[in-house]
């Protein structure tokens, strides 16, 4: 006789095995569960994050490379600019770009582009600059984002929910004013988008397209999105900052009883008692009348009301008598000035020279960027430029026009009669490539009028000579301003390659920036501050990053 | 007839028992002393990633406030960072707030101002109301925690790692400023917190202003 077997001995083994691989299994899940979130978080949400920070400031160079091609001197590249066939949408001073989209993780940049510009007060304002002689600046607000791939998951420590407390808010609440309003951890650092924009779902699109011709959805799709968003405010930069006197070389002056101050003209006419009156509102303005020079050879007379720097000099004389600072260390380059492209201004070959008195109405009234333009060989006489009138109003009355001219001069302006009269609304710019000799009461500046004039509207730019072989300047380049009375000379003078002779005593009103400087006359000196914005424009900076984290 | 007993129904002698014992105890042992090492691994690796992953939110933290700021400093211990920040966004507690408002950014103002050693003349791009333009914002080791307070208002950023040393750098002639950092913390499994270090480099994208609220 046979005795069967026990098969349950054979059942026990088997359920052990598949309990043993059940728990194994458990095991592995639950660590590639926890992998999976910690990759999630560490290699898809922090990498996100910070590819839409790259993201915004690509969007901001971009919007600033746009920018700087109104500074190029290749006339197809200033054509291009804001260009709708490269995807801008423009309205008078505002520019949205196309959406760009690059890298392998699919980046996307957009930026806003605007005109702005800030009043005597400081205070902004969006728009084109008022004042005619003066560059705008600019507000590049740029967006980034990021797709997320992989799962829709928020981070490992976040506490959205039951925590007591709110984490939304209706704009304009003051709840909003609680960090904690977006959440915890990871949430209140990276705000993952996963099923709407937060940002427009919240505050409205204006911030991303203030022209409303994009209408992105609040809604993100299927695929979570990272945004971030940086606004930065963009200076013009301009041959005046701040300096009433600026030399590469050595500095001599004034007279013993000679001052240097300043002024804000847009707050009205120069008042010589402000700066001595601190309670005058304007007191602050009257303390910019700097001097900068790059080289230790500084003797200082008269009064600066300002600060005076130097590039490892001594200043020497009475430094006593500055009100400000005074900085041995401030070493600057003053970079040779070439003739700007004239591409697009508007030529005109009535006028060739200058002898005895003339007189110029140009044809047309111009504009800053595009100005009536005039190429003259000689300058021996007095020119009157008038501006460009038009009728208008019940009976027509002859009412002038703001009025730009830009005249080069390829000789030297010389001469006992030599000189200009700029009448009221006219913006004259001479370029000189040569020497500069005439009596300081033969440069007439009547904007608005002789006693109150803007030295921005007559502004003089002294071409570089070329360089040979070596590197040396081919001749040496000179501004004589010659004694003559009376004199309110207001102007400007950014000529890097020329050394300066002041030679009488005017009420100086504007600036001078030059390779050296020589003057012992007992002048009274009054550097505009509406200047800082004003000048040819050389190039641009960025002078203010936030970013948005809302 | 008697039939004979079949070997496979003989029970175990004791010296079989024995062996049989001796040899699952030291199975369960095994396995038991697996699962518990198993798991203490487990443990040590998923403490050791989440604040890891801390870390990486104090720096992420830290590098977006330097970027947008305008000053910083380290206190002498190392252990207090303190940024000003431009004041972008209107708070309800602000002057200028109204009910609007709330929320909403600010429009700059500009100032010029004289900086030693730089150009005289520099402009100041200003978030705020003239009399409170920027936002202070401190990140400080308090016990093993970080906290972040801006404008007086104390979140805990990191709950698990208990070193902060920042080294601020000050290159004002070069016209930047950088600060670098560096995070410990103390693994569960072993008590050395080397190897646990995460460095940061942020740099600020304004220029750099006195570090006076």
């Amino acid at each position: 006789m046979q005795t069967k077997r026990n098969t349950k001995e054979t059942g026990n083994v088997l359920l052990c095995v598949l309990a043993t691989i059940l728990i194994v299994s458990i095991i592995g899940a639950t660590v590639l569960r926890n992998s999976t979130t910690r990759l999630n978080a560490s290699s898809t949400q922090v990498r996100a994050w910070k590819e839409a920070l790259s993201a915004a400031e690509t969007g901001g160079d971009i919007g600033f490379a746009e920018l700087r091609k109104q500074i190029s001197s290749d006339s197809t590249v200033r054509a291009t600019q804001w260009s709708t066939t490269a995807g801008w949408t423009n309205s008078e001073t505002t520019h949205v770009s196309q959406v760009t989209t690059f890298g392998s993780d699919n980046l996307k940049a957009r930026t806003v582009v605007e005109a702005c510009y800030f009043d005597t007060s400081g205070v902004f304002h969006l728009g084109a600059n008022p004042d005619p002689n003066a560059n705008s600046w600019y507000r590049l607000r740029s967006k980034g984002t990021v797709p997320i791939v992989g799962l829709k998951r928020t981070g490992m420590d976040d506490a959205l929910i039951k925590d007591g407390r709110a984490h939304f808010a209706p704009i304009g609440s003051t709840a909003m004013q609680d960090i904690t309003a977006r959440g915890n951890g990871d949430s209140l650092l990276r705000k993952i988008d996963f099923q709407y924009d937060h940002f427009v779902a919240t505050y409205g699109r204006n911030w991303d397209d203030p022209l409303s011709t994009r209408n992105d959805p609040a809604a993100v799709g299927s695929t979570p999105l990272i945004s971030r968003r940086i606004e930065q405010i963009v200076a013009a930069v301009t041959p005046f900052f701040d300096a009433a006197i600026k030399v590469s070389s050595s500095f001599y002056g004034l007279g013993s009883a000679a001052w240097i101050d300043s002024y804000d003209s847009r707050n009205g006419p120069y008042d010589p008692t402000v700066k001595t009156n601190p309670a005058s509102p304007y007191y602050k303005d009257s303390r910019h009348g700097s001097v900068e020079i790059n080289s230790g050879t500084a003797t200082i007379m008269g009064t600066i009301y300002g600060d005076v720097g130097t590039n490892g000099g001594n200043v020497t004389k009475k430094t006593a008598n500055v009100t400000g600072t005074i900085d041995n260390n401030v070493p600057f380059t003053l970079e040779d000035y070439q003739m700007p492209s004239v591409t697009g201004w508007n030529y005109q070959s009535s006028l060739t020279a200058v002898t005895g008195n003339q007189t110029l109405t140009p044809p047309a009234a111009g504009t800053s960027v595009a100005p009536i333009y005039y190429l003259v060989s000689s300058w021996s006489g007095a020119l009157t430029v008038n501006p460009v009138t038009i009728m208008t109003g019940t009976p027509p009355v002859s009412v002038p026009q703001d009025t730009y001219v830009a005249i080069h001069v390829t000789s030297d302006i010389s001469g006992g009669n030599a000189g200009i009269t700029v009448n009221p609304k006219v913006h004259v710019k001479i370029y000189f490539d040569r020497n500069m000799s005439v009596k300081n009461n033969n440069l007439i500046n009547q904007n608005p009028s002789l006693t109150n004039p803007i030295a921005g509207n007559l502004q003089f730019y002294g071409i570089s000579p070329p360089r040979d072989a070596n590197g040396n300047p081919m001749w040496t380049q000179t501004i004589d301003l010659n004694s003559g009375t009376p004199a309110i000379l207001a102007a400007t003078f950014y000529a890097p390659s020329a050394d300066v002779h002041e030679n009488g005593n005017p009420d100086f009103i504007g600036t001078m920036v030059a390779k050296s400087f020589y003057s012992n006359g007992n002048i009274s000196w009054h550097y505009d501050r509406a200047l800082n914005d004003e000048g040819g424009l050389l190039d641009f900076r960025i002078v203010s990053y936030v970013e948005d984290t809302r | 007839m008697r039939l004979g007993i079949p070997a496979k129904i003989h029970a175990f002698t004791l010296i079989e028992m024995m062996v049989a014992i001796a040899t699952a105890s030291a199975i369960l042992g095994v396995t038991l002393t697996s699962s518990i090492a198993l798991q203490r691994s487990f443990n040590a690796l998923d403490n050791y990633f989440a604040t890891h992953m801390q870390q990486i939110r104090i720096v992420d933290f830290l590098a977006r406030d330097v970027r947008r700021g305008l000053s910083v400093t380290s206190s002498f211990d190392q252990q207090t960072v303190t940024i000003n920040i431009p004041k972008y966004i209107i708070q309800a507690v602000d002057s200028d707030a109204t009910g609007s408002n709330i929320g909403t950014p600010r429009s700059p103002t500009r100032t010029y101002v004289s900086v030693p050693g730089g150009i005289t003349g520099t402009p100041d791009i200003n978030y705020g109301t003239p009399t409170s333009s920027i936002s202070v914002v401190q990140y400080k080791v308090s016990g093993s925690s970080i906290l972040r307070t801006e404008d007086g208002i104390v979140t805990t950023i990191a709950s698990s790692t208990d070193n902060l040393i920042p080294k601020t750098i000050d290159t004002e002639l070069a016209n930047t400023e950088y600060t670098t950092t560096s995070i410990t913390f103390k693994p569960i499994s072993v008590a050395d917190r080397n190897g646990t270090i995460v460095y940061s480099t942020a740099y600020l994208r304004n220029r750099r202003r006195p570090p006076t609220p």
